[in-house]
């Protein structure tokens, strides 16, 4: 106090007036007010559409929404149609083209947009009978426009790749498909192929299937009466015919045996995005919902959660941490977030785990609950002022048939709850045994760290388990080797090659580059031409045992240890000389490159330095050469030149180059003799 | 102060809006030591939102201490004299509230919702770290860290998040406006504790504050509480630093590569743009909505439905007080050329430049307008911050009720004007994005 004193005195006269407040007392909150709200009024049309009609003319808009309530549907090798209907169905109608449509509704300042399970519309009210008459437009016209379903396909492709670069995507889909299993609704994720498996008669097979009023649910929220709405809904949706229509059933997902590590490397990333999850059963109906949101709110909930205190407030590791028990009437998952500085990774699985196991263990307190009943019933009054709530409300109630008083009763029952009912929930729904714990990350910064969790496996950016390839016990390096060498056209054939002349072309951000390459075994000489507009940019030029670069009128000869490795670029088919050179060879297991199977080579000159090899297990053709200091090269589109094959396509990748750059072989001439200038 | 920088920058700009049909009321008054204070009674659902808008934004800060604006969303957190550490957002939510805070270029906003019972509450929060907030040791070397990982989340992760500091350093050569809103971390590591205090006592005191209350109140009863929690605290005695700069327009087009952790190229063109207050906001403002709103609107059309070159296109006039930007960007459909997007953005710019706009468009775009006006008013967090707004930036709280009025105003030759005094190639920037070697073979 006295410091606040003296800052007092310096003020003004209003430090009479004020002396009295004491600062160091929170103030006393006033009397709670009423959480009051309506009912829905709601009426039922003979072909079973359900309308809900909440009326509220503080603000003068009108919003319509119509929901389908079906069963999940597992899309299988058609995955990412049920996220075009949508947009296809809003793509023109008998009546109206898609301009005109479009034109239409945004003239209005209105908005209508559909997906598979709904169509919903909100508009000023002065414009409401034209809006729900183009809702209805789109309910019953749809046309489905061929054209408009490529486009949705490209844009699905772009999404998809652009999906591989967005860390938390990524590591949405990995939990997905670990939680739920690739052969559930909840846990297939489409890809290109998918994508290109969907036709436009699967989507209006779907769209008659499931686009019946008997699974509908039409919320009517605003600055309506119950008798302007029932003449509307009367006028547009009495005509809608009803059908059944299929349910589907699916297996449980079940928790993990054990905490199972799942890590998807990303070499570039400095944080690391980090998510503990598993399925759980849990919904509205349950008899322990509300106590599972309450523990949930207590361990990760808001800006005073357990987690977000100590990860946050505590640690500094993360902008965020979070926990959430899920709910949803088919199967839901209890998941607790992060993303954290890269190198705090395993501290933070550390410190999550330790406050699940902590809260499952030892529970909540009772000024834990107190908070988290009034943080609760605060958020829920708060949701009030928006009047579509009350819409919400009702349609939950009849669609997971919910006590009528359901909502009526809701802080009620949330207020009786005690800390014995949260810790129930708390021991029921918290499993640190029975994890997934995935990181999105970078592989050498957390990997060491993330191995006291367990073994790790490690996914792609799409969720699948990195392959581990079985591969013959019997299989060596000599013979992937053999192999290759027979499927360019046999050891003789290669090594009758001593010269070559190859020309290639590539762009680079709108530049064409030529690239022409000279070998002359027999006199042990390489030269490589870089050209521009018909210039040499570049020359690199091995003779005489020695390497060097000429470039912008410069010449710098490459030092020793450069020197070995340039010079196996010098052959034409450098593989038929690892043995000559000294250099060890070593079989490391079969990998992924393009999607096809692929021996590993690592081949090591005796300076120590190293080159990963790797030839394909069918083909036994090499695909890729990989080498910390020239990068990455992708060999395809082999074709076959006087009885050999050679690759037509390279691409290559580095850091020198900005983009990965093809370089498009366009002409292949062996043993064709070399003029000694070529090498100067 | 969780959100990302930019979310709440967009959010912001786009809740600054009017109630159409019924005039939004309220109260004003001013205390001694300099508070502004706005009140707005809305007794339809039994809540309050309080509004803190101090006029501090990064334009604020010195060029070798970047971020302290933001960073003091972040400290502000922390506790006070009287509110343990780290007890505020525990305080607010155990309360049955919510609580958030946001920075820009120019101001910074604090804002908890309550039950309408825990007003006073509410004005004890905002008046403690108003009067004495914890800036010490313990708080910057936590925050410190946060703000890092912060930085690395919505900036150097998010994908084209590097955009918030590219366009802004080359759009204002000579404007505090050139850093990113989050700042430096050198910047943030270099600082010493005094110089964080002695930016706290020169921006965060009532003079450079408004206060704005919009809920389930009473006029009387709530300004017999803002007095007694808000007149004890002394007025600022330091003259506030405002860049006092005219904003020099570039004198030619600077392009540039931004290599990012992306798939898709994208390009993202920044434009300067007049003064928030200058009239001419308003038509910039129909002309984004003309380029890019709905599925009608003509770049939508073009990139996105017919020509396919984009998987997503935006237009924002992203207003500030010195000079604000407007922002075209566009994300490139999979195996389209940057360059090739570029070309096609112009050419929907040029045809707006040279042919306008129809009457019918205008309309729409004022239709358009006035339903985003409307739907603004849904809650009483986004009236508070538009009142607050309207005060700081546009000399009176009754901007809210006279917004569209000045849309309307707007004439489609007025649209075509702006396309070209602003919209001008000589003088932008066009950042393209695209893929980083490492990531493009993944």
């Amino acid at each position: 106090m006295r410091k606040l004193y003296i800052i007092l005195l310096l003020v003004s006269l209003s430090f009479v007036a004020n002396a009295q407040l004491d600062r160091s007392k929170m103030p006393e909150a006033g009397p709670a007010p009423e959480i009051r709200f309506g009912d829905a009024e709601s009426f039922t049309l003979t072909n079973g559409l359900k309308v809900f009609v909440i009326q509220n003319s503080k603000l003068p808009r009108v919003t319509y929404s119509l929901i389908l309530d079906r069963d999940p549907i597992l899309e299988g090798d058609k995955s990412g149609m049920l996220g075009f209907v949508g947009d296809m169905m809003t793509a023109g109608t008998k009546n109206r083209s898609k301009d005109q449509f479009n034109e239409e509704v945004d003239f209005l300042g209105a908005r209508v947009s559909a997906s598979s399970t709904s169509i919903s519309a909100s508009t000023l009210t002065k414009h409401q009978e034209k809006v729900l008459e183009l809702m209805a437009d789109v309910l019953f016209n749809p046309v489905f426009p061929e054209d408009e379903l490529q486009k949705l396909k490209t844009q699905a492709k772009s999404g998809i790749a652009a999906a591989k670069s967005d860390p938390s995507t990524i590591s949405s889909i990995l939990t997905s498909k670990l939680v739920y299993g690739t052969d559930h609704p909840y846990g297939e994720n489409e890809t290109e192929e998918t994508i290109d498996n969907i036709t436009v008669s699967d989507i209006k097979t779907y769209y008659d299937t499931y686009y019946r009023p008997n699974i509908a649910y039409l919320a009517i929220v605003g600055d309506v009466t119950l008798d302007q709405a029932k003449k509307l809904v009367e006028k547009h949706f009495s005509k809608w015919e009803n059908k059944d229509v299929p349910k589907h059933e699916y297996k449980k997902p079940q928790v993990p045996e054990k905490n199972m590590v799942a890590l998807v490397d990303r070499p570039s990333a400095q944080q690391s995005v980090v998510e503990l999850t598993y399925p759980i059963e849990n919904h509205l109906p349950s008899p322990d919902y509300l106590a599972s949101q309450v523990a949930g709110y207590i361990l990760g909930g808001g800006g005073s959660s357990r987690l977000f205190m100590n990860l946050r407030e505590d640690k500094g590791y993360t902008y965020g941490a979070y926990a959430r028990i899920g709910s949803n009437s088919l199967v839901a998952s209890f998941t607790a977030n992060a993303s954290v500085r890269g190198t705090a990774t395993d501290s933070a699985v550390h410190e999550m785990i330790h406050e699940i196991r902590n809260m499952k263990d030892n529970g909540v307190t009772q000024e834990e609950l107190d908070a988290a009943k009034a943080n609760l019933s605060g958020s829920f009054g708060r949701s009030l002022e928006s009047p579509a709530t009350i819409a919400n409300f009702a349609i939950n109630i009849e669609r997971y048939g919910l006590a009528k008083d359901y909502y009526a009763t809701y802080l009620q029952r949330l207020n009786a709850l005690t800390v014995e009912d949260v810790n129930a929930a708390a021991k029921k729904f918290l499993k640190p045994e029975n994890m997934y714990i995935t990181v999105v990350g970078n592989g050498s910064v957390v990997s060491e760290g993330m191995m006291a969790y367990g073994e790790i496996n490690r996914f792609n950016t799409v969720g699948d388990p990195e392959r581990v390839i079985a591969m013959d016990a019997d299989m060596t390096a000599e013979k992937v080797l053999e192999k290759y060498f027979q499927a360019l056209g046999g050891i003789d054939k290669v090594k009758a090659v001593k010269t070559a002349i190859i020309e290639a072309n590539a762009e680079v951000q709108g530049m064409k580059l030529g690239m022409n390459f000279y070998h002359d075994e027999n006199k042990e000489a390489f030269s490589n031409k870089v050209l521009m507009g018909g210039n040499v940019m570049s020359n690199t030029i091995i003779k005489d045992g020695k390497a060097s670069v000429v470039a912008m009128g410069q010449t710098q000869q490459l030092p020793e240890e450069q020197y070995e490795e340039a010079k196996l670029s010098m052959y034409i088919f450098p593989e038929l000389h690892f043995e000559s050179l000294g250099y060890s060879l070593k079989l490391d297991g079969i990998k992924e490159v393009e999607g096809k199977n692929a021996y590993k080579l690592v081949v090591t000159a005796s300076s120590g330095s190293s080159s990963d090899f790797f030839f394909g297990v069918d083909s036994g053709l090499k695909l890729k050469m990989e080498s910390p200091t020239s990068g990455e090269v992708l060999y395809s589109e082999y074709k076959e030149v006087d009885g050999v094959k050679y690759p037509m396509l390279m691409t290559i990748s580095n850091p020198m180059i900005p983009v990965p750059l093809e370089a498009k072989v366009e002409n292949v001439a062996f043993n064709v003799s070399i003029e000694d200038n070529q090498f100067n | 102060m969780r959100k990302t920088t930019l979310s709440i920058l967009l959010g912001l700009l786009i809740t600054c809006s009017v109630f159409a049909q019924n005039k939004i009321e309220f109260k004003e008054f001013k205390l001694d030591n300099g508070l502004h204070v706005i009140l707005h009674q809305d007794q339809t659902t039994p809540i309050v939102a309080t509004t803190v808008l101090y006029h501090v934004g990064s334009k604020n800060e010195d060029p070798e201490r970047t971020g302290f604006a933001h960073f003091f969303e972040h400290l502000m957190f922390e506790g006070s004299e009287y509110i343990p550490r780290g007890k505020f957002f525990e305080i607010v939510e155990s309360a049955g509230g919510t609580l958030n805070a946001g920075t820009n270029q120019d101001y910074t906003v604090y804002y908890e919702i309550l039950p309408s019972n825990k007003l006073e509450l509410s004005l004890y929060l905002e008046s403690e770290r108003m009067l004495h907030a914890k800036v010490d040791q313990t708080g910057v070397d936590t925050q410190r860290e946060v703000i890092k990982q912060e930085m690395k989340q919505v900036m150097d992760e998010q994908p084209y998040g590097s955009f918030q500091r590219e366009i802004p350093v080359r759009l204002y050569p000579n404007h505090p406006y050139n850093w990113p809103i989050i700042g430096s971390a050198e910047h943030l590591d270099n600082a010493k504790l005094e110089e964080f205090m002695e930016f706290y006592d020169m921006y965060y005191v009532p003079n450079n504050a408004t206060l704005s209350i919009a809920g389930d109140i009473d006029y009387a009863e709530t300004e017999a509480l803002i007095r007694k929690y808000f007149s004890d605290i002394p007025a600022g005695k330091k003259e506030f630093k405002r860049p006092n700069i005219e904003i020099e327009k570039l004198s030619t087009q600077l392009e540039d590569i931004v290599y990012d952790n992306i798939q898709l190229p994208a390009i993202f063109q920044g434009y300067l743009m007049p003064k928030k207050n200058h009239p001419d906001t308003y038509a910039l403002s129909l002309l984004s909505t003309y380029l890019l709103s709905g599925k009608s609107s003509i770049m939508y059309r073009e990139l996105v439905d017919q020509q396919q070159k984009a998987v997503q296109a935006v237009a924002f006039p992203n207003d500030l007080e010195d000079g604000g930007m407007f922002l075209v960007l566009a994300i490139a459909n999979m195996g389209v050329d940057v360059d090739e997007l570029n070309a096609s953005i112009d050419e929907v710019l040029e045809s707006v430049k040279s042919n306008g706009i129809a009457e019918k468009d205008l309309q729409k775009l004022i239709n358009i307008k006035e339903t985003q006006l409307v739907n603004g008013f849904g809650s009483v967090a986004s009236i508070a911050q538009s009142l607050a707004q309207g005060h700081v930036f546009y000399g009176s709280a009754d901007y809210v009720n006279t917004q569209l009025d000045k849309y309307r105003e707007v004439t489609a030759a007025d649209i075509k004007r702006v396309a070209n005094e602003y919209l001008n190639k000589e003088s932008r920037v066009v950042l393209k994005y695209l893929p980083k070697p490492s990531d493009a073979t993944e």
